[in-house]
């Protein structure tokens, strides 16, 4: 078995004689690509190879999905009207209100519904998986299940991260249209917009690059809030203090690297349109 | 614990499913939108200048959208080769002669290209058919037209600048009228009597309506001149008749004139009679000697009545008389 499976990984051997402080650092950073590495590897094994934990999953499912629907739901229908509402006078200046649904359905399409779900799932889900992750790893509850023969990665992590896959993308769905309807809404009471004009002039000039980008977008998101979480928390330090800076670390690392991610997908995007 | 997991993965697959239904159906309405699942035709045309067109930009006929561009690429030197998408619902309508060119969605809208024209004669555009593209007007053509508006604008402004100093210095029939205060008066004065002539005709014209009101009354003259077909008739029949009476009487006019002229001559018995004196008195003359000849006779007659020869003829016509008028008395 491998030492991953029920060690947390050591951290990098302190060589203060034979280098410098900035020395240590860079020798810190890359010995961490490689451990995040290794785990992601190790994901990617685990996840495709037998048995599979498909209840796991669902359950895993059920809570990040399910369980943040309201939260993120509610966030995008803000998150559409605001915007909406907050666009309008601008539009207002050229005469050109009539363009608020190309306008709304352009800035949620192609980013915000996948940032806001992202950035909503990493404070709520990421820090959740960290601590739970972190608390099991405190508790010797990973050590535990290991001894009984289960392998912790595949139950615990492979789970986790299938289901933050699967979901975030879904609630990025849920997001993008329940965003659009909050956006119609703010249309429809000023500007009297019927509901099939307004989908007529979101759809208008959406494309399938949009969608694609969107879709992947929101995939990528949901790996990274998964994996983060789940890193931090199977790697947490022993003792309580490990548990926050886990859950801590989940959610700053997880959010930082989304808006990373998202640069480097609209930038990839853009080629294409 | 066995029913609380699978309401959980109801649950689940609900919201999976449910989320993954919006998807579809988004997925759906844009490639109906942007015809991505309809059957189409492609067409092409060749421009000069695209106008920043771009793949994806909507195709209209006849204001609506009946594809999307395709393909843009250069070909030749420096034209632009547009290659369209056409919704095989909408290829009936366009016809082989249709123009096309590149226009915009609304006054700061997306680039857009218009097929337009097209007669029902022509036959029916197909796949791979190149329609005709009509010229865009460039930014450019604007400008040089703009500025060719402003050259003019400086000519005609330089042109009143000059006039406008020449008016100043009272140069010309403006510039005259504006500097000499006896033109002033004469103007002044002109404008009165045309004020005066304008109040005239006017009135004039107030008469004028008032006579045409009257003229127009219904039943009068005038009117039935104008509408009544029989008087009409009636008056073009007396017409007739007086043109035929006055030649009539110049007909007539002429013999007189030939009888008067005749009568003034001596060539004849009447003229001679009325003009020759000599012949009056001649005449004159005679009649008193046939009025001598005729006392003479009388008595001559007299005188035979008392002849025994013809005494027993008036002694029986006295007497036939005296009986017939008896004869009537009886009755």
């Amino acid at each position: 078995m491998d030492t991953t499976d029920s060690t947390p990984i050591p951290e990098a051997p302190v060589r203060r004689k034979r280098g410098s402080k900035l020395k240590k650092s860079i020798n810190d950073f890359f010995f961490s690509m490689y451990q995040i590495n290794q785990f992601i590897l190790k994901f990617f094994r685990e996840a495709f190879v037998p048995p599979y934990e498909f209840k796991e999953i669902v359950r895993q499912c059920y809570e990040v999905g399910v369980r943040s629907f309201t939260l993120i739901s509610l966030t995008g229908f803000i998150v559409g009207l605001i915007f909406t509402k907050q666009s309008r006078p601008s539009l207002l200046q050229f005469g050109a209100t009539s363009w608020l649904p190309s306008l709304v359905s352009i800035a949620i399409m192609r980013a915000l519904a996948p940032l806001v779900t992202a950035l909503i799932a990493a404070g709520k889900v990421g820090s959740s998986i960290g601590a739970e992750l972190g608390s099991m790893r405190v508790t010797e509850q990973i050590d535990a299940m290991e001894v009984s023969g289960t392998n912790p990665f595949k139950f615990l992590v492979t789970t986790r991260v299938l289901a933050t896959t699967l979901t975030i993308p879904i609630l990025a769905t849920y997001t993008g249209f329940i965003a659009l309807f909050g956006g119609y809404l703010n249309v429809a009471v000023n500007e009297g917009t019927s509901w099939r004009t307004f989908i007529e002039q979101v759809f208008e000039p959406l494309t399938f690059v949009d969608f694609t980008a969107s879709l992947i977008k929101s995939i990528v998101f949901g790996f990274t809030i998964g994996i983060v979480g789940c890193y931090q928390g199977y790697n947490s330090n022993k003792g309580t203090e490990g548990v926050g800076k886990a859950a801590n670390g989940a959610v700053v690392t997880a959010m930082f690297l989304v808006f990373i991610e998202e640069i480097v997908i609209v930038q990839i995007s853009s080629w294409f349109r | 614990m066995d029913a609380k997991e699978n309401r959980r993965a109801i649950i689940v697959g609900l919201f999976l499913a449910l989320g993954l239904a919006i998807f579809i159906i988004g997925v759906f309405t844009l490639g109906g939108q942007s015809k991505s699942f309809a059957k189409s035709i492609h067409i092409s045309a060749v421009f000069d200048d695209v106008a920043g067109l771009k793949p994806g930009n909507n195709v209209w006929f006849s204001g609506v959208k009946v594809g999307t561009i395709k393909e843009i690429r250069f070909v030749g030197t420096s034209e632009v080769r547009v290659r369209m998408s056409i919704d095989e619902n909408s290829q009936q309508y366009i016809h082989r002669n249709a123009g096309v060119h590149i226009g915009s969605d609304g006054l700061i809208g997306n680039k857009i290209i218009v097929i337009d024209g097209g007669s029902p004669g022509a036959p029916i555009v197909q796949d791979g058919d190149q329609l005709q593209a009509a010229k865009l007007l460039s930014t450019d053509d604007m400008m040089k037209t703009l500025q060719q508006n402003n050259e003019n604008l400086l000519s005609i402004t330089s042109d009143f600048k000059l006039l406008s100093h020449k008016i100043l210095q009272g140069k010309g029939t403006v510039g005259t009228l504006m500097a000499d205060s006896t033109m002033a008066v004469q103007l002044k004065a002109s404008m009165r009597n045309l004020q005066i002539a304008t109040a005239s005709a006017a009135l004039m014209a107030k008469q004028l309506n008032t006579f045409s009101n009257t003229m127009n009354t219904k039943g009068g003259l005038a009117d039935k001149l104008f509408t009544d077909t029989t008087t009409f008739n009636r008056l073009k029949a007396a017409a007739n008749q007086f043109q035929a009476a006055a030649t009539n009487a110049n007909a007539i006019t002429e013999n007189l004139k030939t009888t008067t002229d005749k009568l003034n001559s001596k060539d004849n018995a009447v003229g001679v009679l009325l003009n020759d004196p000599k012949s009056a008195e001649q005449v004159r003359s005679s009649i008193a000697n046939l009025q001598q000849a005729t006392i003479k006779l009388n008595d001559d007659l007299e005188a035979a009545q008392h002849n025994f020869l013809l005494k027993g003829f008036f002694k029986d016509r006295a007497k036939a008389k005296a009986d017939s008028i008896k004869k009537a008395q009886g009755k």
